[in-house]
């Protein structure tokens, strides 16, 4: 009887063995999360464009439909007898510059339609924030035509980014990630961090080595409590409100990265 | 606290006497956090994973104890109204396994619900706010659910005779009817988080969201008419691999029969079951598409796209192991020899079947092609362009599987009627035609476009639906009154054939892991499509490798536990084996 089940048990091992390395052998494709992206002050053009492309060829999405040449228009290559998008996009709508209508295709793709396509180009606000759009439709001007996207349109969008992030509960985002963060809620702005930043407050280098991880996460919260020597005449100016802003898990994530930076 | 110069307003001492406080204490953090926290964490494996498996293995527990009421009905009706006693018999053992199999689901449940509370609080928050009124409704089914199944399967021998025996059928009945509403119920939630209602947005409040419109989403039907048929698909497999053990381990002839004969049974329900299952997939399938482009593109020609193949293997190991069985099984069947010369051709078309199915030469070739079509840049677009060989391979795998049943079917019978000979031609000929019109149009297929062609696999699908109607029914009108050409010997089926009936076990459970995978997999960083994001650290969609493993956990845990509990089942009641052949 051993006999038997310990053949059974090899067959049912053998079995689940065989289907578990052919789908380790195969290609391995993760799904990713489209980055979030927070750029602070002055972006590049090649910065934009950056970002964009790597959110056109991966977690955007869009090389599902676009680039096969049937379901969805090629934007990188040319499209009948027009150009790539970047050289076509401003020819499309009659008093619509290309950074409109790229601009339109993304958040509004049913406002026109390209003739011989269907209306299935999803609308992209409901799960890219503005950066990201932004980003992509520099990258899609870069392809046969001139780069018009600015920080100016990145921060028009602002307002409303937080919104369009969607879904997380609090704070502007919910990335738990300290870099993101203290980009994010513009510390940077205040702290210096490696060569980023101003010098409003302390700088964020060599902190763990001044405070406790305690003493900074009181310093975050409750900002007018203890002042930082050397920088009296700037007291008061560090926004109080961080704690209502940020979630336990952020904060935390904060606290750990600056006790970190000795 | 000794840096800097402390501000000497009465506010500032407090402020400052406060934080100490906080500090030291620890609340500081949820103080200002101001409300829950969103995610817990597991120690080791992480949460995606802990959820993960937790889900899985309830799930496969649950597809058990309600596919299992399925035919264990059927099978009491059969003893019934065609006086079968075996089938009685039968149907009473599938209930005896039911009833231990259901304590496991109730568990495994309640480890996903804490797991779910714990792990995922803000999502869980979200999905009872919206929710709660089924969830109340779904508890209070269990209870009546499981009085039901005590009362069906202990008053077995009560009520066995006359108007009683069919109130206790209606019993089998209603726990079909309360297992399918769990089911539905349960359904609703999980389709929820696929397809939420189109006015479902990040910013509305859950309180807002129209709790019907909510329950009854666009792929709420399609999953629920999947997820039964597949349920009736995995019960019998796991009846039929129970079987088969107790054929392995049996000690006399008379028990050798009666689990020869159970085996039977459950790869027929298993397999005569999976026939229908891609229909049902394709249902499904458009109904993604319809409620979302993006979800449907990303499901077939996504990151996804391999799992098919994948997918593509397993079912051809299914089709193949399922024939494998029949065939053999023709070795107890008197008169069936005359038709073992085809097996080998049905062997081959099989074998080019799932060759074709899961072969990744065709993508490449295929993507060559686009890229000289100026195309894409995504390697793995191309297998959307072999679609048409896959639903030619899978609709001829199922036209040569029907066949095995109807030549396992005709073995040891002699039709009687005058137009045998004609019926005979006319099935044939329906059966070419069948295999004409898949074969038509798969060819045809590469030469239109994609749009035209996944319009083609619905008339190869319906050339195989309408072939295996009507040959069934010419089958059955032939088949009338017609003379034995002897008795199938139960029992007497060589050893290596019950093997197959493990491999079939093995791989519809991790069948139905990997479809899971997919279901859950191409909601990619949302636990809500497009209305809440996961934005834990365990976000993204894992690889088919990693995912592979897991699943492969989850059919350990669960084949095991199953073994165990049918082990239990085995100590308390020797089963009553009603002697052979009728
Ligand atoms: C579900 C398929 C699908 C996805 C995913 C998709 N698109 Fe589209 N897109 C289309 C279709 C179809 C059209 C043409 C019809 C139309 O204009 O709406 C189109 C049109 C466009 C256009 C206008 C093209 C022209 O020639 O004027 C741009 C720009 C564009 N998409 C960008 C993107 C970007 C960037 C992404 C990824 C973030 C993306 N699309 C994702 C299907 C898709
Ligand atoms: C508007 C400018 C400003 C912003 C924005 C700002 N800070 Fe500050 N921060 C200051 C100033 C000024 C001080 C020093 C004066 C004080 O302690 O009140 C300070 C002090 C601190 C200290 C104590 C440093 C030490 O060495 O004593 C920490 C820690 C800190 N900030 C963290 C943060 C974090 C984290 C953020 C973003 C979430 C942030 N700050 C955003 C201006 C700012």
């Amino acid at each position: 009887m051993w006999g038997t089940n310990l053949k059974i048990l090899g067959v049912v091992l053998g079995t689940i063995a065989v289907y578990t390395l052919l789908a380790n052998a195969i290609p391995q494709i993760e799904s990713e999360v489209p980055e979030e992206l927070s750029f602070t002050g002055e972006v590049s053009a090649e910065e934009l464009i950056d970002a964009g492309e790597q959110l056109y060829a991966g977690a955007g999405g869009c090389t599902a439909c676009h680039g096969l040449g049937t379901r969805a228009p090629n934007l990188l290559t040319a499209q009948g007898s027009e150009g790539p998008i970047g050289a076509r996009c401003g020819n499309r709508v009659p008093g619509e510059d290309c950074k409109t209508y790229l601009h339109r295709s993304m958040v509004e793709p049913n406002a026109h339609v390209v003739d011989g396509f269907q209306p299935i180009m999803p609308d992209m606000s409901r799960t890219l924030s503005d950066a990201q759009i932004w980003s992509m439709i520099a990258y899609l001007q870069s392809q046969g035509g001139e780069v018009t996207v600015t920080s100016s349109d990145l921060a028009a969008a602002a307002p409303d980014a937080a919104s369009a992030a969607g879904g997380a509960a609090a704070g502007p985002s919910a990335t738990t990630d300290p870099e993101a963060l203290l980009r994010e809620l513009q510390c940077v702005a205040c702290h210096k961090l490696g060569a980023e930043g101003q010098e409003v407050g302390p700088p964020f280098d060599g902190i763990g080595a001044r405070l406790s991880p305690d003493e900074i996460r009181g310093a975050i919260l409750d900002p007018a409590a203890t002042v930082s020597p050397g920088y009296e005449q700037f007291a008061g100016v560090m926004p109080p409100n961080f704690g209502s802003r940020l979630t336990a898990a952020q904060l935390e994530a904060l606290v750990g990265y600056l006790a970190e930076r000795r | 606290m000794t840096r800097g110069t402390i501000r000497t307003s009465a506010a500032g001492i407090a402020a400052l006497a406060l934080l100490v406080l906080a500090a030291q204490s620890g609340w500081a953090q949820e103080a200002a956090a101001a409300g829950p926290r969103e995610y817990g964490s597991f120690p080791w494996i992480g949460s995606r994973t802990a959820i993960w498996i937790a889900a899985e293995v309830h799930l496969m527990f649950a597809a058990f104890v309600l596919g299992v009421p399925m035919f264990a009905v059927v099978a009491e009706a059969i003893g019934i109204f065609g006086g079968d006693e075996r089938y009685d018999r039968l149907s009473k053992e599938f209930t005896r396994l039911l009833l231990i199999a259901y304590s496991a689901t109730a568990m495994w449940g309640a480890v996903l619900v804490f797991l779910l509370t714990t792990l995922y609080p803000r999502f869980w928050a979200h999905m009872t706010e919206i929710f709660e009124v089924s969830m109340w409704i779904y508890v209070g089914l269990f209870f009546v659910e499981s009085f039901t199944l005590y009362l069906y399967y202990y008053g077995w021998e009560r009520w066995k005779q006359g108007r009683a025996k069919l109130g206790h059928w209606t019993l089998g009945i209603l726990l079909n009817v309360w297992g399918t509403a769990v089911l539905f119920i349960a359904d609703s939630w999980l389709t929820y988080m696929m397809s939420p209602p189109a006015d479902v947005t990040p910013d509305t409040s859950p309180a807002m969201v129209q709790a019907w419109s909510a329950f009854a989403n666009a792929t709420w039907m399609p999953i629920n008419i999947h997820r039964l048929i597949a349920n009736v698909v995995f019960g019998g497999s796991i009846v039929a691999a129970y079987a088969g053990y107790r054929f392995l381990s049996a000690k006399t002839d008379d028990e050798r029969a009666h689990y020869d004969w159970m085996g039977y049974v459950g790869n027929f329900i298993a397999i005569g079951a999976l026939i229908v299952l891609p229909f049902a997939g394709y249902y499904l399938g458009r109904e993604i598409y319809e409620y979302n482009q993006q979800m449907g593109i990303t499901m077939m020609g996504g990151f996804m796209s391999w799992l098919w193949i994948i997918q593509a293997f397993l079912i051809g190991v299914l089709f193949l192991a399922g024939n494998y069985y029949l065939w053999v099984g023709m070795g107890r069947i008197p008169g069936a020899e005359r038709f073992l010369p085809y097996t080998k051709w049905m062997l081959f078309v099989l074998i080019i079947g799932v060759i074709v199915w899961s072969t990744p030469h065709t993508m490449i070739a295929d993507r060559a092609e686009l890229e000289a079509m100026g195309g894409s840049h995504h390697p793995f677009l191309g297998v959307l362009g072999v679609m048409s060989a896959k639903n030619t391979a899978v609709n001829l795998m199922i036209l040569t599987t029907f066949l095995s049943f109807l030549m396992y079917r005709r073995a040891n019978r002699r039709p009687v009627v005058g137009w045998a000979r004609t019926g005979t031609i006319l099935q044939a000929g329906l059966f070419v035609i069948a295999a004409a019109v898949v074969l038509f149009y798969g060819v045809y297929g590469y030469f239109v476009s994609a749009i035209v062609r996944i319009g083609f696999s619905v008339y190869q699908v319906l050339a195989v639906l309408a072939t295996i109607i009507g040959v069934m029914a010419l089958d059955v009108a032939m088949l009338r009154g017609s003379e034995s050409r002897g008795e199938i010997r139960w029992g007497q089926m060589p050893p290596r054939s019950q093997y197959a009936l493990f491999v079939l076990v093995v791989t519809f459970t991790w069948l139905m892991g990997l479809m899971g995978f997919a279901r859950s997999g191409i909601r990619q960083h949302w636990h809500v499509w497009e209305v809440m994001r996961d934005t834990s650290q365990w976000a993204a969609t894992p690889a088919l490798g990693f995912a592979a493993q897991i699943i492969s956990v989850c059919v350990i845990i669960f084949l095991g536990m199953i073994s165990f509990i049918f082990w239990l089942g085995g100590l308390v009641e020797k089963p009553q084996l009603v002697p052979k052949g009728r």
